[in-house]
């Protein structure tokens, strides 16, 4: 398969979700509204009564914000929602044997949903986080502003979280083959199942195979909003860069590799 | 020579479209596809016809790898499936159960991602494909606004895109209204006639297999029963030869025919009298020359034609008949 139909594979399928208007919608709201609300009543807050609030911008507020998208919460909803519907969108409207009768491999069927469903998702992060440093400097008032590394790293943070977590959406509702199903497995799991083994302590190492927690050892920031374990946050536990690598490794691999077996054997 | 054995001169060269041998397709303890043995001649309309469940849908999944076959051996265009499946769907367009699309999406931007996916070159067909079915105004509508037919039609400008040898359309016509009917009609006919193209399509309707197609397989419980041009299988293979005679008096002329060595049987129906013949067609001529010797006025003498549904509805019959157990029978 040539380079230029590897192209209007990726295109094809971003126009598949992207047309989603329920989802991008979603998406946006997910990734823009907290971070407006946030600074917007930061900046209310300070004019109301500049004595005993800062301005809302510069670098703690940045910190904030980079946690609103970066953390549990926001940029993984937004990664979910997408990857997902990168995953399903072809089987979901039944056009899954149409693509297949093209003689196509089913194998470069599902390689395409994947870049595709990571151009879309980290639009949505970027969009959101050029919202983050527009607020962090145009209200930074006389408070310092971030440097240009963090803001790097953040960046870097951001698009390798919300990526990892969109490509293994991608494989695992390709394998579940149900939107909702999917949705409701990697929420509950990123959310619920995620956290709550992390702080179980008794289970030890085994727990740094939680993808939260791998992600979570690239970012620039605390995402527990101080110290570990003391200030009400998630648990965030230590690892080594090379364990968090390999953690990430293994969760692209075993997910996309179980979708894309699903998609190569299944009755289409 | 390509590596898997098979290139392209000796593809085309095969005078067949679709071939199988033995396929077999099994579900589970139920057997759907049952050592079907199918030849579909190039450049003719070929229907496959049966009742629900008779396993049409299934041979078509089958084909286009869909779904696995158990045994047997398929060639598609000349290529062997599935070890080439890709080079032999290249030029392959199929409409497998209803056409299903992208309804958030227009009917242009539909074709667009099958296009993709096909190559580069195939985009320039988009225009002509919507032109063909008659959609270029509506292509810019998004499908969930469409009508059964129109995303009937949709479906076949999607298949054009392979610039197709071959079409395979199961139940094609469902849903479409008669007028529908009539114009998909004349489009499958002007394809093989006007373009050379093969048409393979599933059908429960034997009247529609029966004015659109050249030739056809009559397939129940995963089993051809017969195959052949739709003209032989509605006379089930030359095996009886029937005439309608208008004579101006029935009873002599019955009496002379009874007594004819050139009829094995004649009786009286609605439409004169009807007679079967003991020898070929041709003796429909002595037949009349004996009735008019006799100074009998002979007004009519028409070949019965037996259509495919009084064909199909009697090799079906005798399935059922074949499959009741002994003891029912006694």
């Amino acid at each position: 398969m040539s380079a230029a139909i590897a192209i209007r594979m990726v295109g094809a399928d971003l126009l598949k979700i992207r047309k989603k208007y329920g989802t991008l919608i979603w998406s946006l709201v997910l990734a823009v509204l907290p971070v407006v609300i946030f600074f917007v009543v930061n900046a209310v807050e300070h004019s109301s009564s500049p004595g005993s609030h800062e301005p809302a911008g510069g670098t703690e507020h940045f910190i904030t914000g980079l946690r609103l998208l970066g953390g549990l919460f926001f940029g993984p909803l937004v990664a979910i929602l997408i990857g997902v519907e990168a995953g399903t969108s072809d089987l979901g409207a039944g056009v899954f044997r149409d693509m297949v009768v093209t003689g196509r491999s089913r194998l470069a069927l599902f390689a395409s949903r994947v870049p595709a469903a990571l151009l879309l998702c980290w639009s949505v992060i970027l969009a959101s986080y050029a919202l983050v440093l527009v607020g962090t400097y145009a209200l930074a008032g006389g408070l310092a502003t971030p440097s240009a590394s963090l803001v790097l790293n953040g960046l870097g943070y951001l698009l390798l979280s919300t990526g990892v977590l969109c490509a293994v959406a991608v494989g695992f509702s390709s394998l579940v083959g149900s939107k909702p199903a999917a949705i409701i497995a990697l929420i509950a799991w990123q959310l619920v199942a995620g956290a709550l083994i992390a702080s179980i302590s008794s289970l030890g190492s085994a727990r740094d195979g939680i993808l939260y927690q791998a992600i979570s050892h690239f970012s620039p920031v605390n995402l527990n909003g101080g110290g570990h374990h003391d200030h009400g946050g998630p648990t965030i536990l230590t690892m080594s860069g090379a364990t968090a690598f390999l953690v990430l490794l293994a969760w692209l691999v075993v997910f996309l590799g179980l979708g894309s077996w699903r998609t190569r054997t299944m009755d289409a | 020579m390509s590596d898997t054995g098979i290139d392209s001169a000796d593809a085309e060269a095969s005078g067949l479209a679709i071939e199988t041998h033995g396929l077999t397709k099994r579900f589970g303890e139920r057997t759907a596809l049952d050592g079907i043995d199918l030849s579909v001649a190039r450049g003719s309309a070929f229907g496959f016809l049966g009742p629900n469940g008779a396993g049409k849908t299934t041979i078509i999944r089958t084909l286009l790898g869909l779904t696995g076959a158990n045994a047997g051996t398929m060639r598609i265009l000349g290529y062997p499936v599935p070890a080439q499946r890709a080079r032999a769907l290249e030029r392959v367009g199929a409409i497998v159960e209803e056409p299903r699309f992208h309804m958030h999406l227009t009917g242009r931007e539909n074709l667009r991602t099958i296009a993709a996916v096909r190559g580069v070159e195939v985009d320039a067909r988009i225009e002509p494909a919507l032109a063909r079915v008659g959609l270029s105004d509506r292509a810019d509508q998004k499908v969930k606004s469409y009508s059964m037919g129109m995303r009937q039609r949709l479906g076949v400008a999607r298949c054009l895109l392979a610039d197709p040898l071959l079409l395979i359309l199961d139940e094609p016509t469902n849903g479409l209204d008669p007028g529908g009917i009539q114009e998909f009609r004349e489009m499958i006919r002007s394809m093989v006639e006007q373009e050379g193209r093969t048409v393979f399509i599933s059908s429960h309707l034997l009247d529609e297999v029966e004015k659109t197609c050249d030739a056809a397989a009559i397939v129940d419980r995963g089993k051809i029963i017969m195959q052949g041009a739709i003209s032989d299988l509605a006379d089930g293979g030359a095996a009886k030869h029937e005439v309608i005679v208008g004579v101006d008096d029935p009873e002599r002329a019955l009496a002379i025919l009874g007594a004819s060595s050139l009829v094995a049987q004649a009786r009286r129906s609605d439409e004169g009298l009807r007679v079967v013949l003991s020898g070929e067609p041709r003796t429909a001529a002595q037949v009349n020359a004996e009735l008019v010797t006799a100074g009998l006025g002979v007004s009519r003498l028409e070949p019965v034609r037996q259509s495919l549904e009084q064909r199909f509805l009697e090799v079906t019959a005798r399935l059922d008949a074949d499959l009741v157990p002994e003891e029912v029978k006694a």
